[in-house]
């Protein structure tokens, strides 16, 4: 019965002038509606295609839910950590699409989520589902919209048209859908100023990862690796703007365990400490980050904002340079896990932190072609063990060049963790190497 | 996991576009010009006290335990944009007469939440909406009796805290607003130690209803 109604009270928000105005007008009725219609597509796909019991929830299970409140639930790390954040993404897309700002679109991922896990579901309201698919849904969704963006230009026409809206679709479905509602998959005009990032570094890779105990029951010590850099907007050389005009994002593929890594941060301020037409720059920044690491010998990730310096010291006339940063940080919430860990079916703890990294890069254009960083992070468990853990990361990454474009990168991280337990138990701690090696190609875009 | 490799598939092809996409196109239209806004502007702030209901809930319980207490708030902040604010919120509530368990109404419970708060006026009403996130406290003290000497034991828990609710500022001078607030506070306090008792995973949830006033 409330689908229909927010339909009809959408309707009235829908543009079809197929027009592009910029900045486009702020439709929130149809944003949070659009939460709403998502929320019961899910649970009616859960409840009638897949014959989902937990879907099938009612005036009942509402009043239930609302009456007990949160609890924390016994999903997978996956599910809870890249799954929901991905739902997230959508929910604050529904904002950005819709006309409205980065800040803006916020309630609407977490009014999408709360409605999610009251009404969605018969289980209760889980709190950590709450937390990750909110802010690690506005970090995916804001990246998400700027790629997509990047990906549609409202100036082609034809098939290319058509084959890059439908590019941009499973990165930003929501926007692609809004684009379809209001004719805009084949009506040209302006493109938003994010179509075109001034400066860009996209480097892709594939290779062989080698390691000790990536699977537990066999010898195997090497897999196939993929690996995706992107960095949007220049740290230090791009006045601040909006929230996400700077963002980087890393992602790993395996050929076992399949995702291994994916870490987003994108700038939410930033303010120049010196000259910003100086050959030396210093920047302080605020950034909002997305972590996910799994093997099979570590899961840890979480939601955090972090507030660091980005500084960078040209070398000569070439475009050499030397970029640091140096970044302290609070984890929103985390998940990690350890021996003892968990809660029922869950096998890792949830819980804030704080921590910090630093890192030294060499770099040609913007490019990094040596990097060394490292990271510790304090999780203080809230959910599970009594449990404090000390997760720390470093690494060394070189990249050569052999042709134009193309390079041969060699990577060495260690992974540390340190548990200590509250109730008694012993501590515990264990270390995690490897290494990399990769064919990678780097297209790089700075100083246009 | 097909989904991450779709997804992964597609920032490809996303690169792919990058590389080929089109120079910077200029032709925006010029941004809207509006008025004054009508609310908060530059450094602002806020106090206020009100009503507040816990709930109490932890990985064992199989209800909530439920109390009333007073709350107080500190809020202050600056802003983002027009319609966007941001801030600190300093948020307590007091209950002595709280209990874990049913008919005892021993403990005193203290929950508190420091957070970063960002406010959003979605019109040009004094209408806005609240979220934020930060450190959470919670403490809850116990009177014990031993041998005749009647002493408190407090278990501590610290964790992270939620806020989100929303409010109206009802200008009575230029610099000055009442403001109506209802809020809700989500503090995950992890586990609360009390004699003789252990209570996993504690979530304490405090709704609140609150006058405040503010300096804009």
């Amino acid at each position: 019965m409330m689908a229909p109604v927010v339909a009809v009270l959408m309707l009235l928000q829908v543009d079809s002038t197929k027009q592009f105005p910029y900045p486009p007008p702020a439709r929130p009725l149809l944003a949070f509606g659009e939460t709403i219609l998502i929320n019961t597509l899910v649970n009616r796909v859960d409840a009638w295609g897949f014959q989902q019991d937990w879907a099938r929830s009612g005036t009942r299970a509402w009043a239930r839910n609302l009456r007990l409140g949160w609890e924390w639930d016994e999903d997978a790390f996956f599910t809870n950590m890249f799954s929901h954040p991905y739902h997230g993404a959508l929910y604050f897309n529904s904002g950005r699409s819709n006309g409205m700002g980065y800040f803006e679109s916020v309630p609407v991922a977490f009014f999408g989520s709360w409605s999610w896990e009251n009404f969605g579901e018969t289980y209760r309201p889980s709190l950590n589902d709450w937390f990750m698919t909110s802010f690690g849904g506005i970090t995916l969704g804001e990246m998400f919209h700027r790629v997509g963006a990047t990906i549609r230009d409202n100036n082609a026409g034809g098939g290319t048209r058509i084959l890059r809206e439908i590019a941009a679709l499973p990165i930003d479905p929501i926007g692609g859908f809004n684009r379809l509602l209001r004719g805009q998959w084949s009506a040209k005009g302006p493109n938003p100023p994010e179509h075109a990032p001034a400066d860009y570094v996209l480097r892709l890779g594939g290779g062989l990862r080698f390691a000790k105990q990536f699977i537990h029951d066999s010898s195997a010590t090497s897999m196939g690796t993929f690996l995706l850099d992107l960095l949007y907007g220049d740290q230090v050389g791009q006045a601040y703007k909006a929230p996400f005009d700077v963002f980087n994002v890393r992602v790993l593929l395996s050929t076992y365990g399949g995702l291994n890594a994916l870490r987003a941060s994108g700038r939410l301020y930033g303010k120049n400490l010196n000259s910003p037409t100086g050959r030396n720059r210093h920047m302080l920044a605020v950034n909002q980050r997305y972590d996910f690491y799994k093997n099979p010998a570590q899961s840890v990730g979480g939601q955090s904002i972090e507030i660091g310096i980005n500084s960078r010291w040209l070398i000569g006339s070439k475009g050499f340079g030397i970029r640091t940063a140096l970044f302290g940080d609070g984890i929103l919430l985390g998940a990690i896990d350890a021996p003892g860990t968990g809660l029922g079916d869950r096998t890792y703890d949830f819980g804030p932190g704080a921590g910090a990294r630093w890192e030294l890069a060499l770099e040609k254009h913007g490019a990094r072609f040596l990097r060394v960083f490292s990271q510790l992070e304090y999780i203080h468990a809230v959910s599970g063990a009594s449990a404090d853990h000390l997760v720390d990361f470093g690494g060394i990454e070189a990249a050569i060049p052999i042709a134009r474009g193309l390079g041969l990168s060699a990577s060495s991280t260690i992974f540390g963790r340190t548990s200590r337990y509250t109730d008694g138990r012993t501590r515990d701690a264990r270390e995690f190497p490897e290494a990399r090696l990769l064919l990678v190609w780097t297209k790089v875009g700075f100083g246009k | 996991m097909r989904l991450a490799l779709c997804l992964v598939g597609l920032l490809l092809m996303g690169a792919g576009s990058i590389t080929a996409q089109q120079p910077p196109d200029t032709t925006v239209a010029p941004p809207v010009r509006r008025g004054p806004r009508p609310h908060r502007n530059g450094l602002w702030g806020e106090f206020g006290f009100g009503a507040g209901q816990v709930r109490v809930g932890c990985s064992d319980c199989e209800n909530v335990i439920v109390a009333n207490g007073a709350t107080s708030y500190v809020r202050i902040g600056s802003t983002v944009s027009d319609n966007v604010l941001i801030g600190f919120e300093f948020f307590s509530l007091l209950d002595q007469a709280f209990g874990f368990a049913t008919g005892d109404t021993t403990t005193t419970a203290e929950t508190g939440t420091a957070a970063i708060i960002i406010m959003w006026y979605p019109g040009r009403h004094g209408l806005f909406i609240k979220g934020g996130v930060g450190a959470a406290y919670g403490s809850f003290s116990v009177p014990t009796d031993s041998g005749g000497v009647v002493r408190a034991d407090t278990s501590t828990g610290g964790g992270v805290g939620l806020t989100f609710g929303l409010g109206w500022d009802l200008p009575i001078s230029r610099k000055f607003a009442l403001t109506g607030n209802l809020s809700g506070f989500v503090t995950a306090l992890g586990d609360v130690v009390l004699p003789g008792r252990r209570v996993d995973d504690v979530i304490a949830t405090v709704y609140q209803a609150s006058i405040g006033f503010t300096i804009r």
